[in-house]
C-alpha cells in the first residue's frame, strides 16, 4: 500500500504544496483548506505534517460518513452532518472543515499534488506497511 | 476584484487610530501591486524625516504574493531610509505579506510613533496596537514570544536590538528571511514598533483556477530543469563566486581595494556546502531553493545556525574585511540576523574601518583594542555587535559608511558608497553597466534594481546580445530597460533568479489567470516604468541633484591593481557620458527631471 510520508530534512518550508492542494481541492488558495500542512518551529524545522489514511476518523465519526476504500480513508459529504468530531479524532489535525463538512487528503486519484510539486521529496509517496 | 485583498489597512502608533479603505481601481490600473503600490503609496504620504512621526512604514505583498506561482511569493517594505535620506524599499522572502493578504489587505501603512514599545497584531480585520514587554530580545526569541503567545499559525516582521538603537541600516526579519537594505528596521525602532504578528485565515480568489493550475504544471518543469536549479539547491547564491572571482576578476576585496580575493576558496560554498550545510531552506512559493541551513557542530563558534551565507555577504562579511574563515563569516552573519542588521551595509562599514585602522586613522584606542586588520576573521562577529549594540566605534560604523567618512578626514577619498548606499558584491571597474546601475538606483547603490550585472558578464540577456562589460557606450537604455525589466518582477513578487526563465512573457499568464487582466508586454513594462519615475520623483521632491548620481572615488581614479580586469576603471567622463545616455534614455532632462512630456506619458503629470 502507499501512503504520504513526510521527510522533514527534505522540506525547504516553501509552503508550495498547501498552496497547491487548496487551489486544486478548492479552487481557491488557502493553507488553512489545505489537506496538509506545514509545522515551522523555527529556522531548523519545516515539518510537513500529512494524512497517514490511518482511519482514526472513521472510529470518531458518528454518521459513519468516513470509509476506508481502497487504501484511501474518505469522506461521504452527502452523509457529513459537520459535527467535527473527526477533526477531533485525527491525530494529525489535517482535518478541516469547508463550508460544515469535513474535508481531507484523498490522495488525489493515486497522484497526490503536494508530491508531484515538491522538488525536494519533503514528502514522498510510497510503499508503507498496511 | 478577483486577485487583490481588496483594502488598504492603516495605522497611526501616535494616536492609535486604525483605519481601512478600499484599494482604489485607479491604483490597481496604474500600479498594478507590489512595489508599484508601495511606491505610490509612500509617495502620497509626502516628504518628512525618516525618523519622524510621519514617515511611513508600508508593508505589501506583491501581487503573485499567496498563490502558487513558482519562486513567487516576496513581500515590499517602503519607507524613507535613515541611511540615504532618501527612497528606501527591500524585498523580503518570508511569509508576511501572504499572511498580510490573507487576512484581507494590499498592504499596511504604519505610521506615528508610540510612547512606549508596541507590536502590532493583525488578525482578520481585527488590528490592534499592544504593549510589548519583549523589547531588547532578538529575531527568533521574538518570532518565537509571539507564536507562543498568538498561536503557531501567525506570522512574525520583527526588529532586534539595531533596530531600537537606530542603527542606519538594521534590517527587519522575517523569521530568518530579512528585508536588510535601507535601515527601515530604525525607521520601525523609532516608532518604538518592535514587530508585526499577523494572522489571515481568508480565501484568495484566483480569476482563473484551472488556468492557474494548468499554468503550475507548465512552468514546474522548466523551473526544476534549469541550469540555475542544481546550482541554487546545492551551493546556494554564492554558487558563482569562484566564477566572479576568477573568471571575471569583479569579486570586491578589502573595501574594494581589490577586484580578487586570495582566501576565495575557503568561502566559496564549493568549500562550505558539503561541510556545515544540515539542508535547503527556501523562500514562500519556491521551488528552486537557494537557502541553506549553516550550522556549526564544534569549535568555537559552535552552536551557530543561520539561513545563508548568500552571496552577497560572502563578500561583505568575508572577502570585503579579508575574512577567509567560514566560521567567522557565519557567526558574523548569524548576529546580524538575530541582531537585524544589514550584511551588505554592515560589512561594508566594517572593511571601511579596517582600511581607517591600516591607514593609521584611528588606532586600538579607537577600537577598544581589537587588531583591526584585513584578515582579522574573529574581529568581524566582534564589530557586529558592537554595530548593532552602538557601542565604541561601532557607534560611530551604525551611521553608515558616508556619516563615518565624514568624521575622519582624509577617509572620504575610500568611503565606498552611492548615495550613501554601501554597494553589493559587484566590482563596477570591470563592470561598467552596472555602474551605471549603482548611480541610478533610487535607493543608492544597488545591483537588484536592475540586476545587469548578469547581462554585463555574460554578454547577454532578454533583448540584449554583444554587451561589452569594459565599454561605456550604449549603457542607458540597457539599464533603463533592465530597470523596468526587473520592477515587473518587484511589481508581480517573482524571484529575480527566476527572471531567465519566466521572461516578461511567461509571467503574464500568470497575471491573468490570478486577476482577469490581459496585460501585452509593453503594458507591464510602461507601469514599471510608471513606478520607476515616481521612484526618481520621490528623490527630486528630497533633492537629490544629478550630483548625487556618483560612484566613489575610488572607482573613478584607481585602476583595479589584479585580476584579469586588472587595469580597468571607470572614468569620471565615461560616467558622466553614461549617465547622459540613461537620462535620455529615461526621457529625463540632464539633471535628471522626468520631462513634462514623460510625465505626462505616464500619466503622472498631476501628482
Amino acid at each position: 500500500m502507499k501512503a504520504l510520508v513526510p521527510y522533514p530534512k527534505n522540506c525547504t518550508g516553501c509552503r508550495f504544496c498547501e498552496m497547491v492542494c487548496s487551489l486544486a481541492k478548492e479552487n481557491l488558495v488557502n493553507p488553512r483548506k489545505a489537506r496538509l500542512r506545514i509545522l515551522k518551529k523555527d529556522v531548523a524545522s519545516d515539518i510537513p505534517v500529512v494524512c497517514t489514511q490511518c482511519g482514526k476518523c472513521i472510529e470518531g465519526c458518528p454518521q459513519e460518513a468516513i470509509c476506508k476504500d481502497n487504501g484511501v480513508v474518505k469522506i461521504d459529504a452527502e452523509k457529513c452532518i459537520g459535527c467535527g468530531l473527526c477533526v477531533e479524532a485525527c491525530p494529525f489535525n489535517v482535518i478541516t472543515m469547508v463550508n460544515d463538512v469535513a474535508v481531507k487528503c484523498d490522495l488525489c486519484n493515486g497522484n497526490p499534488l503536494c508530491v508531484k510539486y515538491c522538488s525536494q521529496g519533503g514528502v514522498k509517496f510510497e510503499e508503507v506497511k498496511a | 476584484m478577483n486577485g487583490y485583498a481588496g483594502k488598504i489597512l492603516r495605522m497611526d502608533l501616535s494616536n492609535k487610530e486604525i483605519s481601512e479603505n478600499e484599494t482604489p481601481k485607479k491604483l490597481i490600473n496604474s500600479f498594478l501591486g507590489g512595489d508599484g503600490f508601495g511606491t505610490k503609496l509612500l509617495y502620497d504620504e509626502g516628504s518628512s524625516p525618516a525618523f519622524s512621526e510621519k514617515n511611513p512604514v508600508i508593508i505589501t505583498p506583491c501581487l503573485f504574493t499567496g498563490f502558487p506561482v513558482p519562486t513567487a511569493g516576496k513581500t515590499i517594505f517602503h519607507s524613507k531610509s535613515p541611511l540615504t535620506n532618501i527612497y528606501a524599499e527591500s524585498v523580503t522572502g518570508g511569509g508576511i505579506g501572504a499572511a498580510i493578504k490573507h487576512a484581507g489587505y494590499d498592504s499596511v501603512v504604519i505610521t506615528g510613533k508610540s510612547e512606549k514599545p508596541c507590536y502590532v497584531y493583525i488578525e482578520n480585520e481585527k488590528t490592534e496596537i499592544r504593549d510589548c514587554d519583549f523589547w531588547g530580545k532578538n529575531s527568533r526569541e521574538t518570532a518565537k514570544i509571539l507564536k507562543r503567545n498568538l498561536g503557531e499559525d501567525v506570522v512574525v516582521a520583527s526588529i532586534g536590538i539595531a533596530g531600537e538603537n537606530l542603527v542606519r541600516f538594521a534590517s527587519v526579519d522575517c523569521e530568518d528571511r530579512q528585508t536588510g537594505r535601507g535601515g527601515i528596521g530604525a525607521v520601525m525602532g523609532s516608532k518604538k514598533l518592535k514587530a508585526i504578528g499577523v494572522k489571515g485565515t481568508k480565501d484568495l480568489t484566483p480569476d482563473n483556477p484551472e488556468k492557474l493550475l494548468e499554468l503550475v504544471e507548465k512552468w514546474y518543469k522548466p523551473m526544476i530543469e534549469s541550469p540555475a536549479y542544481n546550482d541554487d539547491t546545492k551551493y546556494g547564491t554564492g554558487e558563482f563566486l569562484e566564477w566572479m572571482n576568477n573568471e571575471r576578476g569583479t569579486f570586491p576585496t578589502k573595501n574594494w581595494q581589490a577586484g580578487t580575493f586570495d582566501g576565495h576558496k575557503t568561502i566559496s560554498p564549493y568549500y562550505w556546502a558539503p561541510k556545515y550545510v544540515k539542508k535547503n531552506k527556501a523562500c514562500l512559493s519556491c521551488v528552486k531553493p537557494c537557502g541553506k541551513l549553516f550550522k556549526i557542530d564544534s569549535g568555537k563558534y559552535k552552536g551557530t545556525m543561520l539561513d545563508g551565507i548568500e552571496y552577497e555577504t560572502l563578500f561583505s562579511l568575508g572577502s570585503n574585511c579579508g575574512n577567509a574563515d567560514p566560521e567567522a563569516l557565519a557567526k558574523a552573519n548569524e548576529l546580524c540576523d538575530l541582531y537585524g542588521v544589514d550584511t551588505i551595509s554592515c560589512g561594508g562599514a566594517i572593511g571601511f574601518a579596517m582600511e581607517m585602522y591600516e591607514k593609521g586613522m584611528i588606532t586600538k584606542k579607537d577600537t577598544d583594542g581589537i587588531e583591526l586588520k584585513f584578515g582579522n576573521s574573529d574581529a568581524v562577529p566582534i564589530m557586529v555587535e558592537k554595530i548593532a549594540k552602538r557601542e565604541g566605534i561601532g557607534n560611530i560604523l551604525a551611521d553608515g559608511v558616508r556619516e563615518t567618512s565624514k568624521k575622519f578626514q582624509g577617509s572620504e577619498d575610500f568611503a565606498i558608497h552611492v548615495k550613501g548606499m554601501e554597494p553589493p558584491a559587484y566590482e563596477v571597474r570591470g563592470i561598467k553597466g552596472m555602474g551605471l546601475a549603482f548611480m541610478t538606483s533610487p535607493r543608492g547603490a544597488c545591483h537588484l534594481r536592475s540586476g545587469a550585472y548578469a547581462l554585463e558578464l555574460t554578454g547577454k540577456f532578454w533583448k540584449f546580445e554583444g554587451v561589452d562589460r569594459f565599454s561605456s557606450k550604449n549603457k542607458g537604455n540597457e539599464i533603463k530597460s533592465m530597470e523596468d525589466f526587473m520592477t515587473v518582477y518587484d511589481i508581480l513578487g517573482v524571484c529575480k533568479f527566476s527572471r531567465g526563465i519566466f521572461l516578461i512573457n511567461g509571467v503574464l499568464d500568470f497575471v491573468e489567470a490570478v486577476t482577469g487582466m490581459k496585460l501585452s508586454e509593453n503594458e507591464i513594462l510602461k507601469i514599471a516604468e510608471r513606478t520607476n519615475n515616481l521612484k526618481r520623483m520621490y528623490n527630486v521632491r528630497e533633492g537629490i541633484t544629478r550630483k548625487y548620481f556618483k560612484l566613489p572615488k575610488r572607482i573613478t581614479s584607481e585602476p583595479l591593481p589584479d585580476g584579469v580586469a586588472k587595469g580597468r576603471y571607470i572614468k569620471p567622463e565615461e560616467a558622466e557620458e553614461m549617465l547622459d545616455d540613461y537620462f535620455k534614455a529615461r526621457g529625463w532632462d540632464k539633471n535628471g527631471n522626468p520631462t513634462k512630456e514623460k510625465s505626462r506619458e505616464l500619466g503622472l503629470e498631476n501628482i
